[in-house]
């Protein structure tokens, strides 16, 4: 920079009155201020000596100079966008950032509103934020789970329709499979989200609270309860062989003897819990100091939820090993629209009392 | 203690998961040892167990020996409960007799 510049001064050098007065000011200034911040002080030089060679210079001179000054100009010029640009982008990032935790909180709210009102319970002003909690859980990510879980719902529904119009048209056995293979993972992977909710808060999970109230009603540790399941629905997924109809009975008679041990391990953590909070010291409001043993009962708890989800997994799996796939499919469609009946019962039951009579 | 039962649960004290495990067994008319380790105990007595089960897989507690060999946690007992072979397998080792 230093060597244009003063390439750039002896240009100028030229069409100055006193080069030899203009040159020693300008080689004292260069051997006083070594660095980059002279652009600055060159500037004002520069439209000096531009102002006094104008009559005086050649063209050539003048058009350097001229081309000179527009690079300049269009240097600012291009900065200041530059700045104008990174400026409205971060303006940018901010109200999107701001959107997406509006929309969060939307949803929040909504959940509470949801909860209150399930549980009958009016939240009004003058509680503090503790007491939110009483109603729904305000975490974060127990929100993104319950919108999830929403998600999840929305293409369970899809994926029952499908099947449905599929078994109804002339389908091949492999394009059933296909699509029973989807439904299969499809509640594998709300197993999945349960686990990692379960890890933030189990008492959310195991409650059931994202579910509808029909299905609350229902509810064994954190889901359905597999036997009650099959005694219901298989009847429905008739005509079944005699072979069939055998081993129904027997992984019903499995998933009970399982629910009963599952459960039986359960009464006991409630039982260890219950002591722990009991035995707790209460100072000044704060709980100590056997929150390392609650944590612990809480983290067993979460794996009650994992071993019943598992439960879960492991019967639906036996059932398409006893059945066809076309069976399977058959199965699999009564049991999501039993599941979207459930939900819809609490919605009509819920609605009816808005109802203009 | 391994060789000598036909099935045994090991588990930590008071864990609530080898309850269900037992329960579990119990229901089945199996009568199965358990052995319930002390925390401070537990590294020693997992790294005996992984050297008697000899196949590189870790021991979780609760694990269940049946017939003197590594049989899993209570995810496998669940899985070989449903699937309806766990009463087979008992039946071999010589834990049920029906």
């Amino acid at each position: 920079m230093d060597s244009s510049s003063s390439q750039y001064v002896s240009t100028r050098n030229i069409g100055v009155y006193d080069p030899t007065h203009q040159f020693t000011i300008w080689e004292d200034h260069f051997k006083s201020n070594g660095d980059l911040s002279l652009y600055e002080p060159n500037m004002k030089f520069n439209n000096q000596s531009e102002d006094a060679s104008f009559g005086i210079l050649g063209t050539s001179i003048k058009y350097d100079q001229q081309a000179n000054k527009l690079t300049e100009k269009m240097q600012r010029r291009l900065a200041q966008n530059r700045e104008a640009a990174r400026k409205s982008r971060l303006k940018k990032k901010a109200h999107i950032q701001q959107l997406e935790s509006c929309r969060l909180k939307l949803v929040q709210v909504e959940q509470e509103l949801d909860n209150t009102r399930q549980q009958g319970l009016y939240i009004g002003g003058g509680l503090d934020s503790n007491n939110l909690g009483f109603a729904g859980s305000a975490n974060s990510e127990i929100t993104t789970f319950k919108m999830e879980y929403e998600h999840w719902v929305e293409e369970q529904n899809r994926q029952i329709l499908e099947l449905n119009s599929a078994l109804s048209s002339h389908i091949s056995d492999t394009q059933i499979e296909e699509l029973v293979n989807g439904i299969m993972n499809h509640y594998f992977k709300l197993f999945c989200m349960k686990s990692d909710a379960a890890k933030i808060d189990v008492f959310y999970v195991i409650t059931g609270m994202w579910k509808t109230t029909s299905e609350q009603f229902f509810l064994w540790i954190g889901g359905f309860r597999p036997s009650e399941l099959l005694k219901v629905l298989v009847p429905l997924i008739e005509p079944l062989t005699e072979q069939q109809r055998f081993d129904a009975y027997n992984l019903e008679k499995s998933c009970r003897q399982a629910e009963d041990a599952l459960s039986q391990g359960m009464e006991k953590l409630q039982g260890m819990l219950t002591d722990t909070v009991a035995a707790g010291e209460l100072i000044e409001g704060t709980y100590t100091p056997h929150m390392d043993t609650a944590i612990e009962r809480l983290e067993a708890l979460a794996s009650f939820v994992n071993q019943a989800d598992h439960l879960r997994q492991e019967t639906l799996q036996q059932m398409s090993r006893i059945l066809t796939i076309r069976q399977t499919a058959r199965w699999l469609l009564v049991l999501g629209e039993y599941f979207q009946r459930l939900r819809d019962l609490s919605k009509v039951w819920a609605n009816r009392g808005r109802e203009p009579a | 203690m391994v060789s000598k039962n036909a099935i045994i649960v090991f588990a930590r004290c008071g864990c609530c998961m080898s309850h269900v495990v037992k329960r579990l067994l119990l229901g089945l008319g199996v009568n199965p040892a358990v052995h319930e380790v002390e925390e401070k105990d537990e590294v020693g007595v997992v790294r005996e167990l992984e050297f008697i089960a000899n196949d590189g897989r870790k021991v979780q507690f609760p694990a269940v020996f049946i017939g003197g060999n590594l049989f899993g946690g209570l995810d496998r007992i669940m899985a070989t409960h449903i699937s309806g072979e766990l009463v087979h397998i008992l039946k071999q080792a010589g834990a049920l007799w029906l």
